[in-house]
């Protein structure tokens, strides 16, 4: 649904920010996008968002190029999520706040009051619909912030860094989350540095450096050895590198998690692992 | 105005902003605001300082036309828009050649100003330029939610609320962590800091004042009594 | 004498429940003492407790004591003592005040009424430690986000304080930044034998380093000590068990099921070489039984 095709954005002082970068994402998928910070992750995602106008190259959203479109209409086809939640609260409430982009829009109060429901559902919020938005902890701002983009029912979601500063258990609540909005329909584009999140949730990497598409395939074979990932500012997830390691031993395995090295080390051993 | 030291600038920004106040004839004005742009290429300041300048002639300009369409005469039309341009103008002065540090310094120490306030006062001069990313970046995240701007005076008013209360929210709980931070650093200790040579008043200082004094006299004189 | 104790110590902001509650905890001079736990535990106010912002800034109510250094943190103000600890806020950015980098780390210095030439020189020796020599001049604004971060530290070992204090460093860097940071306040840690405070929910960034890891949940102590009794402590913990990080979820996982005890880990390739000779010789014994 999404098609960014040999994108490239310079900023004013003449520096590339984002290269003949080109990118699918169809319906339903899940994809991780990765680099270090100032590979051009932020900007091209911004790009789709319409908050920035690529220098050369174009931006399909169905079929249609989104050049000239308002941010405000590009945001019922795509959902961002910002790191910073902070940002955007500004109502007195839960729900209000969620309520603000159809009410935006101009949606009819019975939708509008539908699709709050249906998105607070959804981010696992509907028991905190009158709460104050401020006072609720980073991890559940984070999921008002989903909410808020859910209720425009976008078919793609875009994240970035949405974990960063979250402890484990937000953070693996937040990744379920994702997960069952995926597995519903919803395709997502998760901007991250964390690799293990990468490794677990994401069905495909898209890596980034200097600007440009530098790998995009399969979540695994990022990690097979390969890739130049260190090269890319990137860290290898625990259990892959470990694997790597045991390669030297004359032991082979595909794990990226840790559950997976251990099953693969105790089937070696003739024990399962569950 | 670099090697001036900071208070003597504040005596300057507040006196002769006394004297624009004061003045009502456009040519007394039109020196003042000549004395100001002779004081801007004394001190070398940032390229941007200019821009900012012109930036202030053409609104002072605007002003000013805008009165004389609106039926003032073209002196009284003249001196509002010198007022503005020549106050307006003394503060980009300021900043451009001045620490904001200093002039925490010179207001808490020298003019016993509660550092408390003196703090507040520079900080946000400092927090300018992050006010304006800050805003871009609450715009934004508004605009990927269906903000979309425009419409009625009213919807826009109502709008406006959306970017100014995050915002607001977020500048206070960043001003609190800065003035604690500042605290931590042994600030305002009421230790004898070693601003020294940076704000302590010299020879040129008291020359500066005195011509400044002398000056507010002249101005007062002539106002009042002439 | 150690650098920061705790001493039953508990505190409450004003109007709300207890931020902390009971705190017993020794940072040992030289130590390197990592803080995780669940968000709302306490580890930013156990930070600002341990520079005295606690509750000298906030107010609030407080029993026990904290002592750096030797010294009742209540008795003194926070200025003073700033003079032991230095520390960088989780918002770092908020605390960065001047115009250009110099200017910043003069700024510590001045407030202190060092002399000129003495805050010239020290300048230059900070931001070389922190890897930003030559851009003095350089406008804040217009560094990066680990550059900023290296600067807020730059601003606080300007004093050469004996205590660090960091509160979530890495949380807006990338990978190789957050590495690269812990790898620089290592060798403060190392070479100046300077103790650290670090919170950092990301355990494994720390692993290689940390000599005391301390969990707090629900402002309490949870589990304190060196990291190789602290993680299986967590790991047997339902609510802790999701923070150790990856490489001794491999270990521990293993050691449960397999009945074995591995060393403890500092990093993948000291696993890969226990492990892989573990295999070869799991391999021989399987070889020879059958």
């Amino acid at each position: 649904m999404l098609e960014i095709d040999k994108v490239t954005f310079c900023y004013r002082q003449g520096e590339y920010a984002v290269r003949e970068a080109s990118l699918k994402v169809a319906d339903g998928e899940f994809v991780a996008v990765a680099g270090r910070n100032g590979s051009g992750k932020t900007t091209l995602t911004r790009l789709v968002m319409g908050l920035l106008q690529p220098t050369a190259g174009g931006i399909m959203l169905d079929g249609r190029c989104t050049a000239g479109r308002p941010t405000a209409e590009i945001a019922r086809q795509v959902g961002y999520v910002f790191q910073n939640p902070d940002r955007q609260i500004f109502r007195d409430t839960v729900a209000e706040e969620v309520a603000y982009g159809p009410e935006q829009l101009g949606w009819a109060a019975e939708a509008v009051r539908a699709a709050v429901a249906k998105a607070l559902a959804a981010a696992d919020l509907a028991k905190l619909a009158g709460a104050y938005p401020r006072s609720l902890a980073k991890g559940q701002k984070q999921r008002l912030a989903i909410a808020s983009a859910l209720v425009l029912a976008p078919r793609l979601l875009i994240l970035d860094e949405p974990t960063s500063g979250q402890d484990a258990q937000e953070k693996a609540a937040l990744m379920a989350l994702l997960t069952e909005l995926n597995a519903k329909g919803t395709a997502i584009l998760l901007v991250t540095h964390d690799m293990e999140l990468l490794a677990r949730y994401a069905r495909r990497a898209v890596v980034l450096a200097g600007g440009r598409v530098v790998y995009d395939g399969g979540v695994r074979a990022l990690f097979a050895g390969g890739a130049a990932v260190d090269g890319w500012g990137l860290r290898e997830p625990a259990a892959a590198k470990v694997a790597r390691g045991l390669k030297t031993f004359g032991f082979a395995t595909e794990a990226i998690m840790p559950e997976e090295l251990n099953g693969a080390i105790c089937r070696a051993g003739g024990k399962a692992y569950a | 105005m670099r090697r001036t030291a900071p208070l003597t600038k504040l005596a300057v920004v507040l006196l002769v902003s006394l004297w624009a106040m004061l003045l009502e004839s456009a040519a007394a004005l039109g020196a003042v605001a000549g004395l100001l742009l002779a004081l801007f290429a004394a001190s070398r300041v940032p390229a941007g300082s200019y821009k900012a300048l012109g930036g202030l002639g053409l609104f002072a300009l605007a002003l000013a036309a805008m009165q004389y369409a609106l039926g003032a005469e073209a002196e009284f039309s003249l001196v509002v828009g010198l007022r503005m341009a020549t106050m307006t103008g003394l503060f980009i002065l300021l900043l451009a050649t001045t620490r904001v540090q200093d002039l925490t310094a010179a207001l808490a120490r020298q003019l016993r100003v509660p550092y408390e306030y003196a703090f507040m006062v520079t900080a946000s001069l400092r927090f300018i330029p992050d006010l304006l990313t800050e805003i871009k970046a609450v715009q934004e995240a508004q605009a990927c939610r269906g903000y979309a701007g425009g419409g009625s005076v009213t919807r826009r008013l109502k709008n406006y609320l959306t970017i100014v209360q995050p915002l607001v929210l977020r500048s206070v709980a960043r001003s609190e962590t800065m003035a604690m931070s500042m605290e931590l650093r042994g600030f305002g200790t009421g230790r004898a800091g070693s601003y020294g040579t940076s704000i302590a008043l010299g020879g040129r200082d008291y020359l500066a004042l005195a011509a400044l004094a002398a000056g507010t006299a002249g101005v007062v004189a002539a106002r009042f009594y002439m | 004498m150690a650098a920061i104790v705790f001493d039953d110590f508990s505190y409450a902001y004003d109007g709300t429940t207890k931020a902390l509650d009971g705190i017993r905890l020794e940072v040992a001079k030289g130590s390197f003492t990592v803080v995780a736990g669940p968000s709302g535990a306490g580890k930013t106010t156990l930070c600002l407790a341990a520079c005295g912002a606690v509750p000298h800034y906030f107010g609030g109510s407080m029993a026990g004591a904290v002592r750096v250094a030797g010294v009742d943190t209540a008795a003194g103000s926070m200025g003073d003592i700033a003079a032991h600890v230095g520390t960088v806020l989780e918002d770092y950015e908020s605390q960065l005040v001047t115009m250009t980098v110099a200017e910043e780390v003069a700024f510590t210095l001045e407030n202190r009424g060092m002399k000129h030439e003495t805050i010239a020189r020290r300048i230059g020796e900070v931001l070389a430690q922190v890897g930003l020599a030559g851009l003095e001049d350089r406008e804040v604004g217009a560094l990066s986000g680990g550059q900023k971060q290296r600067l807020a530290i730059a601003a606080v070992l300007a004093t050469r304080p004996g205590i660090l204090v960091l509160d979530e460093p890495a949380s807006a860097l990338d990978p190789e930044g957050a590495e690269e940071l812990y790898a620089l306040l290592a060798g403060l840690n190392r070479e100046t034998g300077m103790a650290l405070l670090v919170v950092e929910h990301d355990l494994a960034r720390v692993l290689a380093y940390a000599d005391q890891m301390v969990v707090l949940a629900g402002g309490r102590v949870a589990c304190q000590g060196r990291p190789e009794d602290v993680l299986p402590a967590m790991w047997r913990q339902p609510g802790l068990a999701a923070m150790v990080p990856p490489l001794w979820q491999i270990k521990l996982g293993l050691e449960e099921k397999l009945d074995e005890s591995f060393a403890a880990w500092r990093n993948e390739e000291e696993a890969a070489a226990e492990l892989g000779g573990f295999i070869a010789a799991r391999r021989r014994g399987g070889e020879k039984s059958a």
